[in-house]
């Protein structure tokens, strides 16, 4: 069985070696981009099977790719990850499927990520 | 503080007119017009600076019990509330034996009550408004029909037909009674009443005359007191309400800032634990990002506990050359300083000295200290001293004048506000430099440690 493929899209680059490390251990196949841009590039190519996203990527806005990704395709399934417990009363926000308060423990975010690829890796 | 010189009983005893008139009404005799002008004249100056309600009951009944006042043995003051008429300061001895030996400890001691209205006592009056403050309860009456709502002073006796009159007489236990009726539109404010239950001395048209004046004077005075209390109890809570937002917003600052870095470096840490990188180039970088994580949070909590002050008034902080802005501020005051014949001096140190500060604000601070030590400098002349000065993690901002010297109701707290005087203006200027400086994460502190000269300082925290 293929490992399902997950985009991380963060600024910060240790958050993406973070999440390298943890969920490839899981058995993800894990892709990482640090920008807008590059999550752009990435999605155009097709593969995804899921969006790890944080809001705040340097002066831009995650909420606008979360937009962009959900009109071209409703079906891919975001998870909003970000220190900003209060971006859940952005409306954007409640296009994604989930959303995951940044902690040390990634444990609710290893939920999140199996509960929308529906229990599967 | 109560007490009045002991009357000489050749005027109490020998007056003509106390024997006929005692039974009826008061005196017809005048004292001194001139004495009394002076009085309520001096009564008036002493009002205009009073900010608290209390000290402007203890001043006005100062005046009427001080011996070169009118001459009371004791006075109150009741207020009216809602469906009560409360006992609300008093002044003056509460029995026979404690008269005379307040009276005699005041002449002894050369002391003259009035001389002390300018500079009153804050703990005295406190003091004299707990020393009465039995018989203020026991004074206070149901507002009865017709209790307080006389339209002019008049002398009353235990007979009175008014009940609420006839309870002050029988809680007072006096023959005669001053009563001094306060009227708001048709409904009773206040009454001020007093007595001579020690001396029996007669009570002159004159002097009821001029306490009705005193009475007005000081319902003036408290109700722009209350005033003034009410706008600065509502200003604090308004500041205190702006000041929880604030926080609250760097509250959540505070935890993204510090979340965010937290979290990375937990998270990693955690997971180098559970499965360490086997080879030593992964791990030196995963430790790496955790120790610059760890950094990162130490240092946005050491800028945002720098700014939270700053941050709870509005006031954005950054680096400020204290010492440029010292010589730029005080030049612009030299036409005026020389214009009042006052040097104008201005010391720093060459090399830059920078505070966390906000220039418009420490500017507005530089700017009311100048303008406070040129009033107290005045018209004569004198002497003005800015200095910059480093002290270990502060810098030092000093404004010091040899002019007049802080009155002493200033002393208490000479950033409280409020207090008019030569020196400070309208008394809001140092408030607002209190304000300003502790917006700025700084204090400003007051001393007149060399001899005359008066000096204030402003703290600001370096910024590094």
């Amino acid at each position: 069985m293929t490992a399902s493929r997950l985009l991380f899209v963060d600024d910060e680059e240790g958050f993406l070696e973070l999440y390298r490390a943890a969920f490839s251990r899981d058995g993800y196949a894990v892709e990482t981009t640090a920008t807008i841009e590059g999550a752009r590039e990435r999605l155009a190519q097709g593969g995804i099977d899921l969006v790890i996203l944080d809001i705040r990527l340097g002066e831009v806005s995650g909420l606008a790719l979360l937009r962009e990704i959900k009109a071209k395709d409703s079906s891919l399934p975001v998870v909003l990850s970000t220190a900003y417990a209060r971006y859940q009363d952005d409306f954007s926000s409640w296009l994604a499927d989930a959303y995951v308060v940044k902690s040390s423990e990634l444990g609710e975010l290893r939920q999140a990520v199996r509960r929308c690829l529906g229990g599967s890796l | 503080m109560s007490g009045r010189n002991l009357p000489k009983r050749s005027q109490a005893r020998g007056h003509p007119a106390r024997g006929r008139h005692r039974a009826r009404g008061p005196v017809l005799r005048r004292i001194r017009p001139q004495r009394v002008l002076d009085l309520l004249r001096r009564v008036s100056e002493v009002l205009e600076t009073v900010v608290d309600p209390e000290v402007a009951a203890w001043s006005v009944l100062v005046a009427y019990t001080a011996g070169e006042g009118l001459g009371f043995n004791r006075a109150f003051l009741l207020l009216a509330e809602e469906d009560q008429i409360r006992g609300w300061f008093g002044v003056g001895p509460r029995s026979r034996d404690e008269a005379r030996e307040l009276w005699t400890d005041l002449r002894q001691r050369g002391i003259l009550p009035l001389d002390r209205l300018t500079e009153p006592d804050l703990e005295a009056v406190e003091a004299e408004r707990r020393r009465h403050a039995a018989t203020l309860a026991a004074l206070s009456h149901d507002a009865v029909k017709g209790c307080g709502s006389w339209q002019r002073a008049f002398i009353a006796r235990s007979h009175h037909p008014n009940s609420c009159v006839r309870h002050w007489a029988a809680v007072l236990d006096t023959r005669e009674l001053a009563v001094v009726p306060l009227m708001a539109g048709d409904r009773p404010w206040g009454v001020v009443i007093a007595d001579n239950f020690v001396t029996h001395a007669p009570i002159y048209y004159a002097t009821l005359e001029a306490a009705e004046t005193l009475a007005h004077y000081l319902r003036a005075a408290l109700e722009r007191t209350q005033l003034l209390l009410r706008f600065q109890e509502e200003k604090r809570r308004r500041m205190l309400a702006e000041h929880a937002t604030a926080l609250l917003d760097t509250a959540r600052t505070l935890a993204h800032d510090l979340k965010n870095p937290l979290a990375l470096a937990g998270g990693l840490a955690h997971e180098m634990m559970t499965a360490p990188p086997s080879d030593r180039e992964g791990f030196t970088r995963q430790l790496g990002i955790v120790t610059a994580a760890v950094t990162r949070a130490e240092q946005r909590v050491a800028e945002l506990v720098a700014g939270l002050a700053s941050r709870a008034d509005g006031i954005s902080l950054g680096p400020v050359e204290v010492g440029a802005l010292a010589e730029r501020v005080t030049n612009a005051f030299r036409p005026l300083a020389t214009g009042r014949q006052v040097r104008l001096l201005c010391y720093h140190p060459g090399r830059p000295l920078m505070a966390a500060a906000a220039i418009p604000s420490l500017e507005r601070c530089l700017e009311n200290l100048l303008s406070n030590a040129l009033e107290a400098l005045g018209e004569s002349g004198g002497e003005i001293q800015v200095a910059v000065r480093e002290d270990s993690g502060w810098v030092r901002l000093m404004v010091a004048d040899n002019g007049l010297p802080l009155p002493a109701p200033m002393r208490v707290d000479p950033f409280a506000g409020g207090i008019t005087t030569r020196r400070g203006g309208s008394g809001l200027g140092l408030a607002s430099v209190r304000t300003l400086a502790e917006a700025m994460g700084g204090r400003v502190e007051y001393d007149e440690v060399d001899p005359g000269w008066v000096r204030f300082t402003l703290f600001l925290r370096r910024w590094s």
